[in-house]
């Protein structure tokens, strides 16, 4: 599928290793660089866990001080997120509240078209009809939409089937709709969610966009997981923060994903996962410096087309789009926060351990979002027109934000104690060894006040309360926080330690699509 | 109303950060030097520096009261059976663990600056408990004795519990045997045929220090040596004494041996004299010889307060390596091996008529024929 013509691409797009996935797809020095750069992030990880293990054992001392400074900075840093989360909160609100259509009338977007791909596997057709029909209710005229249905071959004939049924049924409705077949094992791809929208994405630039000769700058595209659900007034925020935007043929827009479509079908456990996700991600939208794409998103056609699209080789592709078009545009390129919601599921399963291991290894895919950490720091290395400081910086920023998702849990929860079991008879005669506990206790606590921020924030993004569920439902879900130094550890720290470590011995990780179950409540 | 589009500037997020970041310098040594001890004193209006240590205490009694010259220590609010106290400036500091009916155990303890000082309180049933062990029980399972006498003149050296009846007119032929009655008459038959009597303990011992168990071969009997030992400490008996010595590896010495190497007179006013005397026994001795451990002297041995009578009978106390029964001539004991200022010493059934055999969990008496189990913690009953 990848391109003969290379003329439309950006010059760095077009080197042979612009789309590395992995070391074993390069030869010689950059195999080896690559390669490299994949065992730092893990080898890192598991250096500090050992080492304060190996400083509680023999300097308890050193161990115990830079606990101490540990829990102050977690307090701090605690703080400092808060105060990101609120602030995205209210522009959240604010936001929601406005009518984008009469916003978006200030400006002249009829020509535009927003291309809206689907990718999906196996998920049950009423989660592909919910999808529909939220573009569909939208306040957005849906005849200047191209919908893309994009199944999978291997997920068998029923999804493409289930595909064409959709078309049959709403094709009417659209500007264009379109189901596409990714063809299954097809060399050079990985499968999953990145190498089913590639596909998707030559197959309409071939049957619409040339077809109808609709320009590549007027078209939005957004890619979005099939269980999206999105608010009515999206693509009228989109286009009118497109058409505000500084440079919008250099920019990805991202909107905040409330994972709340089943929150009241969801066990706690999900529920605070969903929402420290959502949290996450309302702190990104503050942050663009951290910033990459994630999840369901959007970026004009143009920009993807300058980079062939992205890859189809790797598992995070959703991040790894915005780093491609980083790369390729030489630094040039930024993520725009819509702060503005769409809805998705959150993660679950028909039992309570399922949705344990569904969660989980959701979060070891997202986690391994690491391999994005390999990809530009080995293209820092090489695109030297991007500004050196840019470089650094934002491979600084994105290596410490995957060390310490892995390592600041395990330290603060369970290796801040380490010093008191393993430290020597000489620490544990010392007032410091017996004030530790109690001042990490008491910094950890003053920690979990962000949490009340959450509970209230969380709230206020739970969808309205269903028949049958009880109002006590309510209390449970300002409760459940309480759980969040568990999850913490069992669904980020450990997931992203085993994503780290497949990634540091080669083990590379395939695709893992989240099942996703029929939704009992709709936004 | 317009989009807000702009997130939070560059500028303010800097300035938080920064302010942040001051925050951290300013409290990171200020965490770091309250947690090593040192503290803020505002006395004499003046505001000095002061450095502080601390006591860790253990109750084997969780309802007991700690006080700390005279202060009432806050009940710890996690963890009943142990008291963390904190803020101690460096000397002597006075510590009682107290309720009424049991035993009051005190003791002088030395603080150092940075340093917690250790220290495992016990506090006995000041009068005792027993629970009698009868030959006979009921299908129910209560135990039965044969008698005209109400309890107190069948028991009248203790308070009773648990079930049983003194009655003489039950009718025998539905009483039982009671297997914990079998067990305890032959715990006590056998202790009478195998007891190293202390003056035997006192040979074995003699042999001892001219080595161990010999085995010449042919027909040359072995001598095998029993010491009572619990964990890693070990009961010497020498002469009249009783010792209990330390034989676990160097760095696991229990803190009680060990003293900071300072000078005779030091450690004197510091633990006491007998302390000291015995610090400056054992660095000349070669059986017993003192040892550094973590920059601190630590005796290989500490003895026993017998209370100037003769030890008839000695073990570990249940699931202790730290308390030691002692019967000695008036009555039985419990005493601490942990010898820092002095000994608590406490008697736990007073008598000098009576049998003991104390097992892993147990301290059984034998008294006119009747067997019963004397209890350390008042029944929640009474």
């Amino acid at each position: 599928m990848e391109e003969q013509d290379q003329s439309h691409l950006l010059p760095y797009a077009r080197r042979a290793d612009f789309k590395v996935g992995r070391a074993t797809e390069l030869t010689g020095k950059d195999r080896r660089l690559y390669r490299f750069l994949e065992i730092v992030p893990g080898a890192l990880s598991w250096t500090i866990l050992i080492g304060m293990i190996l400083a509680s054992i023999y300097a308890p001392f050193f161990a115990a001080y830079f606990i101490i400074a540990f829990a102050i900075y977690w307090v701090l840093k605690t703080i400092f997120l808060s105060y990101h989360v609120r602030y995205n909160w209210k522009r959240l609100r604010h936001h929601m509240k406005l009518d984008w259509q009469v916003l978006a009338r200030r400006f002249d977007y009829d020509h535009f078209y927003h291309l809206v791909i689907f990718p999906y596997y196996n998920e049950p057709v009423e989660v592909l009809e919910g999808a529909i029909k939220g573009l569909i209710d939208s306040k957005y005229d849906p005849k200047k939409m191209i919908v893309v249905l994009a199944a999978e071959e291997r997920a068998g004939e029923t999804a493409a089937a289930q595909g064409r049924a959709m078309q049959e049924k709403y094709a009417a409705h659209f500007g264009h709709l379109l189901v596409t077949v990714h063809p299954a094992n097809t060399s050079g791809e990985l499968a999953g969610k990145g190498s089913n929208t590639h596909h998707a994405l030559h197959r309409v630039h071939t049957e619409v966009i040339a077809k109808y000769n609709i320009p590549h700058k007027d078209i939005i595209t957004s890619i979005f997981d099939v269980d999206t659900v999105i608010y009515p007034d999206y693509f009228n925020c989109l286009v009118w923060h497109f058409l505000t935007a500084e440079n919008p043929y250099k920019s990805a827009f991202q909107p905040v994903p409330l994972f709340n479509n089943n929150l009241w079908e969801a066990p706690a456990l999900s529920r605070v996962m969903a929402m420290s996700s959502t949290f996450w991600q309302m702190i990104m939208q503050e942050r663009p410096e951290k910033s990459a794409t994630f999840s369901s998103h959007s970026v004009s056609y143009q920009a993807l087309y300058e980079i062939g699209y992205g890859q189809a080789n790797v598992v995070s592709e959703d991040s790894r789009i915005y780093w491609n078009l980083l790369i390729a545009n030489n630094g040039v390129f930024e993520v725009i926060p819509l702060s503005y919601p769409i809805s998705m599921d959150a993660t679950i399963a028909p039992t309570f351990w399922g949705t344990i291991v569904n969660i989980y290894k959701q979060h070891r895919r997202w986690t391994y979002g690491v391999e994005n950490w390999c990809y530009i720091t080995y293209h820092f290395i090489k695109n030297k027109k991007i500004p050196l400081g840019k470089r650094w910086s934002i491979a600084a920023l994105q290596g410490e934000g995957y060390s310490s998702l892995v390592t600041n849990p395990i330290l603060l929860f369970i290796l801040g104690w380490a010093p008191i079991f393993l430290g020597t008879r000489e620490f544990h005669e010392t007032v410091l060894s017996y004030e530790l506990p109690i001042m990490v206790r008491n910094l950890l606590i003053i920690a979990m006040g962000g949490l009340v921020v959450s509970a209230i924030i969380s709230l206020s993004l739970t969808p309205p309360r269903p028949d049958g569920h009880n109002r006590f439902r309510y209390v449970v879900m300002v409760a459940q926080w309480i759980m969040v130094p568990v999850t913490m550890i069992v669904f980020s720290a450990l997931p992203g330690l085993d994503a780290q470590t497949r990634l540091m011995f080669g083990r590379y990780m395939g695709f893992w699509v989240t099942p996703k179950r029929v939704n009992k409540a709709s936004v | 109303m317009e989009p807000e589009i702009k997130g939070l500037s560059k500028r303010d997020r800097t300035a938080f950060f920064w302010v942040l970041l001051l925050v951290f310098l300013i409290a990171l040594p200020a965490f770091i030097f309250y947690s090593s001890g040192y503290r803020l004193s505002f006395d004499d209006d003046n505001t000095t520096i002061v450095t502080t240590g601390g006591i860790y205490i253990t109750t084997e009694n969780l309802d007991v009261e700690v006080y700390l010259d005279e202060e009432r220590v806050e009940r710890p609010r996690l963890f009943r059976s142990a008291y963390y106290i904190q803020n101690i400036e460096n000397g002597l500091h006075r510590l009682v663990v107290q309720k009424p009916g049991l035993h009051t155990w005190v003791k002088l303890i030395p603080v150092d600056s940075y340093i917690v000082t250790e220290a495992s309180a016990f506090n006995m049933p000041e009068l005792p408990y027993i629970r009698p062990i009868a030959p006979l029980r009921t299908a129910a399972g209560v135990g039965v004795y044969f008698s005209n006498a109400t309890t107190t003149e069948y028991f009248p050296n203790a308070t009773t519990t648990g079930n049983f009846i003194i009655s003489n007119r039950m009718n025998r032929a539905s009483l039982v045997r009671s297997d914990e009655f079998e067990y305890v008459e032959a715990l006590f038959a056998s202790s009478s045929a195998t007891s190293t009597s202390i003056i035997n303990r006192l040979e074995e011992e003699i042999e001892d220090r001219f080595r161990f168990a010999t085995s010449t071969g042919g027909d040359v009997a072995t001598t095998t040596i029993t010491y009572i030992e619990q964990g890693n400490m070990r009961l010497v008996p020498r002469g009249d004494e009783l010792h209990a010595r330390w034989i676990g590896s160097g760095g696991a010495t229990p803190y009680y041996f060990c003293t900071p190497q300072v000078s005779s007179s030091t450690i004197a006013l510091r633990l006491g004299e007998h302390f000291a005397d015995q610090v400056e026994e054992q660095r000349l001795s070669t059986t017993t010889p003192l040892h550094v451990e973590n920059n601190r002297l630590c005796r290989t041995e500490i003895r026993l307060d017998r209370k100037w009578q003769k030890i008839k009978y000695y073990e570990f106390f249940p699931n202790s390596s730290d308390l030691v029964v002692l019967q000695l001539e008036d009555g039985l004991y419990v005493t601490e091996i942990d010898d820092r200022a002095w000994q608590n010493t406490q008697l736990i059934y007073k008598g000098d008529d009576f049998e003991t055999i104390v097992t892993d969990n147990n301290i059984y008496i034998k008294q006119n024929e009747r067997y019963f189990e004397l209890l350390t913690i008042i029944p929640e009953a009474n």
